[in-house]
């Protein structure tokens, strides 16, 4: 069965990749690991509207990504912190898998 | 509102109301946005003004910079019919960089009198021009450079510290203000 809605939404990931694919090669090297961190966020969100599975785990990976994502812009530091944790986050979820 | 209250007042917001942006407010800044001066009286800009959510989904969706929910887009392009050409090296007429600059002089009176209006504005530079530009139908002599989200703020971003050491009085030394 075909899910439009899922599928628009995976168009729109899809968009945002490949238009990002093409953007970064003229941006400033840090808008890479922000477009993936900010990719990861809207999949989080896709898996918590359509997979339903995990979603108190999925909001707070989200969370924590939004609320952090932008310091790319104003303070590495912090960026750096909160892409840490979120690979921590992430590593214990797949242990448990 | 106060020149000085815009200049300092207006920060770059990515979070709106659900209140739409209608047409009265989108003519209002583009009638500021008209009123930027440009190199030669060449005026090398357009403006497309965008309101249908679907579309903005769609702009959104190739734009890997734009963030939040807008209520409105500006989309400032330059005319290259309409801008001052040079002659390259090898003797080609082309579009002279005065006409970016143009531009972004109009848009620096978008935001301000957006924020004038009370409404939240940002400008976002991370998106495809060549799929932007196709899906708004746009001739191949308009380059879209910008795109302003637009809306009615609901958020109240912290100004960002200014960077300092960026006067040198009389000529340049290694200590600027």
């Amino acid at each position: 069965m075909i899910n439009k809605d899922l599928y628009r939404e995976l168009m729109d990931l899809m968009g945002f990749m490949i238009t990002s694919a093409r953007g970064l090669l003229d941006e400033p090297h840090l808008y890479g690991p922000f477009r993936l961190i900010d990719g990861a966020s809207k999949l989080c969100a896709i898996m918590e509207n359509k997979v339903k599975v995990d979603n108190d785990f999925l909001e707070r990976l989200r969370s924590k990504i939004d609320e952090g994502k932008f310091s790319v812009m104003t303070d590495v530091d912090t960026f750096k912190s909160m892409l840490d944790e979120v690979v921590l986050d992430f590593t214990k979820k797949l242990k448990g898998l | 509102m106060e020149l000085e209250q815009a200049i300092f007042g207006r920060r770059s917001v990515r979070k709106f109301k659900e209140k739409s942006v209608g047409k009265t407010e989108l003519e209002s800044l583009i009638k500021a946005a008209i009123w930027a001066p440009t190199a030669g009286n060449h005026q090398p800009w357009a403006f497309i003004c965008l309101t249908d959510q679907e579309m903005i989904h769609k702009i959104n969706t190739v734009a890997p910079g734009l963030f939040g929910n807008p209520k409105a887009i500006i989309c400032v392009c330059l005319d290259h019919k309409k801008t001052i050409k040079k002659v390259d090296k090898e003797g080609r007429e082309v579009s002279n960089p005065f006409g970016y600059w143009d531009c972004a002089m109009a848009t620096q009176n978008i935001l301000l009198r957006a924020y004038d209006l009370g409404l939240g504005s940002c400008v976002i530079a991370s998106f495809n021009p060549d799929a932007v530009r196709e899906l708004l139908e746009a001739p191949r002599y308009f380059e879209p450079l910008m795109l302003i989200i637009l809306g009615y703020p609901d958020q109240d971003p912290k100004a960002p510290p200014r960077k300092t050491n960026v006067i040198f009085w009389g000529k340049y030394t290694d200590k600027g203000e």
